[in-house]
């Protein structure tokens, strides 16, 4: 019992950093009606964001963490919508899908060639040590992980649905003519969905980067777990990309102690191939309509 | 109250306005008729600052309001209901009402607002917590409406405000519009139910090929004969308006 305890929290925690993630996915849709397939690579690129803080520029930790979070606010948010998104947008969503896999190319390879190939380590800003929960052995890490993400989630779930601005957003996701004769400053909703979104990876990267160190290929995976998990909750909705995150965390670690470690990584894709073709709208999303 | 002097404008290369040019009074309902494809959604979209406009002029109370964003003619006293559903779908009543008057500073103006406007519009009050998507049709457009009168407008712009309702919506709406001009709001409407539109109006304005071809009150429009032939799918051949 403590066993499986212990699994699923360990899971849980691991699927909350997927769900940050995953809600950035769904507020990029949202915003720019497009996927930005480099969102692993916004993951992965904070974290050599703090190591330049820290090991280039000689800051303590917490100062290079708000150093890494304000550089990735301005690249991946403000830089993102200003040098890719609003360039190619107006020649439509495929243009821009293809515009981000270069793009998580050419920051993978950046990050390679300028900071190095081999795996650093990244210091944790928790203490690692063990703690008994019920029985269960798990690090403190993993627990105030858990507890960040999932509060970062219910914080945002509050400013989008509790305050003027967040709902300005939502009203500019779900009718963006609307928004705009409403007087709602359509331009500016937008961009602070690309910041939110850059916050959400460039903490997702501080939380999960002292787990699997820094490394220049990191993005790959996380990228596609939380498309994966975008997609199995409902594109369109963050409660989705919440659920989604939190299953395949749980679902990883499940299988990997009772199934098979080996087919651990399929495990998201045999979820994504029963969740289209059972509930191609996702556990939690709805339906949009598109005419061609 | 609202002039436009000889607009061109239209989508891209594409030009509908070909030299429009009208004035409404103060305190009127104008009606905009015409055959299809004639621009008045258009003129709507050339006013409220959605089109690109290539010339010409558009005054407000004398002020050259041309090419103003939305925002800014919100500011300025115009509250546009355009065609179709208009509605923030997953938000509640309340805050699609909320957001009608996004633009103002004082929260607690647009709150005293909102009840006022909810005491217009029982059913909101009513239904302020259902989200949106879950009205009728009706409901719907008359949400749309209340929520352009939150900024208490001096110029509504209202794109075919009957479609989709039962006539006894499109009543209540119109009887809605006439109860504002008697409170001093000037209204430009177009609606494709020419002559129930006409009969509550104050004034008539036939469009075809981006340019007014007839303007006057709207019982003499009723009247004439080659409105009524454009009511049939014809086209107004005599160039030269009446006037008023």
């Amino acid at each position: 019992m403590s066993q499986f305890l212990q699994i699923m929290l360990s899971g849980l925690a691991t699927g909350s950093i997927y769900a940050l993630v995953a809600v950035g996915f769904t507020l990029i849709w949202q915003a720019a009606e497009t996927v930005n397939f480099a969102q692993g690579e916004f993951v992965m690129l904070p974290a050599f964001f703090v190591l330049i803080g820290l090991n280039v520029l000689g800051y303590p930790l917490w100062i290079s963490l708000l150093f890494g979070l304000v550089l990735s606010i301005v690249v991946l948010g403000v830089m993102f919508k200003k040098l890719v998104v609003e360039p190619i947008l107006p020649s439509g969503g495929i243009s821009l899908i293809i515009a981000t896999i270069a793009l998580g190319t050419f920051l993978k390879e950046s990050v390679k060639e300028f900071y190095g190939a081999e795996a650093e380590p990244f210091p944790p800003m928790f203490p690692t040590d063990p703690i008994n929960v019920f029985g269960a052995v798990i690090s403190l890490q993993d627990i105030l992980n858990l507890v960040i993400s999932l509060g970062v989630v219910v914080l945002l779930t509050l400013f989008l649905n509790r305050t003027r601005t967040g709902r300005c957003m939502q009203a500019t996701a779900q009718s963006p003519e609307v928004a705009e004769i409403l007087g709602v400053n359509v331009k500016r909703m937008i961009l602070y969905a690309f910041l939110i979104n850059a916050a959400l990876a460039a903490l997702a990267s501080f939380l999960i980067t002292p787990v699997y160190l820094a490394k220049f290929s990191n993005g790959e995976t996380l990228g596609l777990i939380a498309f994966i998990a975008a997609i199995v909750g409902g594109f369109n909705q963050i409660r989705g990309a919440l659920a989604g995150g939190l299953l395949i965390g749980v679902l990883d670690n499940l299988t990997a102690t009772y199934v098979t470690a080996e087919y651990r990584a399929a495990l998201p894709l045999i979820l994504l191939i029963v969740i289209i073709l059972l509930r191609p709208q996702g556990l939690f999303g709805t339906s949009e309509g598109r005419s061609v | 109250m609202l002039e436009l002097c000889d607009i061109h404008g239209g989508y891209g290369k594409i030009t509908i306005l070909n030299g429009l040019s009208f004035k409404i009074p103060k305190a009127s309902i104008t009606t905009m008729i015409g055959p299809n494809g004639a621009g008045k959604s258009t003129v709507f979209k050339a006013i409220f600052g959605l089109l690109n406009i290539e010339s010409g002029h558009i005054l407000l109370d004398g002020r050259d309001v041309t090419g103003l964003p939305p925002r800014q003619m919100i500011a300025n006293g115009v509250t546009y209901v355009p065609q179709g559903r208009n509605i923030v779908p997953k938000l509640s009543v309340y805050h699609n009402l909320e957001l009608g008057g996004i633009t103002v500073a004082d929260q607690a103006k647009v709150r005293e607002r909102i009840e006022t406007v909810m005491n217009q519009f029982p059913m909101l009050r009513e239904f302020r917590n259902r989200r949106a998507i879950e009205l009728s049709g009706g409901q719907q457009k008359q949400l749309e409406i209340a929520r352009s009168l939150l900024l208490d407008p001096q110029l509504i712009l209202v794109d075919e405000p009957s479609i989709g309702l039962s006539p006894n919506l499109v009543k209540d709406v119109f009887a809605t519009l006439q109860t504002l001009r008697d409170q001093g709001v000037t209204v430009l409407m177009v609606e494709q139910n020419a002559k129930t539109a006409l009969a509550i109006s104050d004034y008539g304005l036939v469009l075809e090929l981006g340019q007014a071809r007839m303007q006057d009150e709207a019982t003499r429009l009723l009247a004439d004969p080659r409105v009524g032939q454009l009511f049939l799918g014809g086209h107004v051949d005599d160039a030269t308006s009446p006037g008023r």
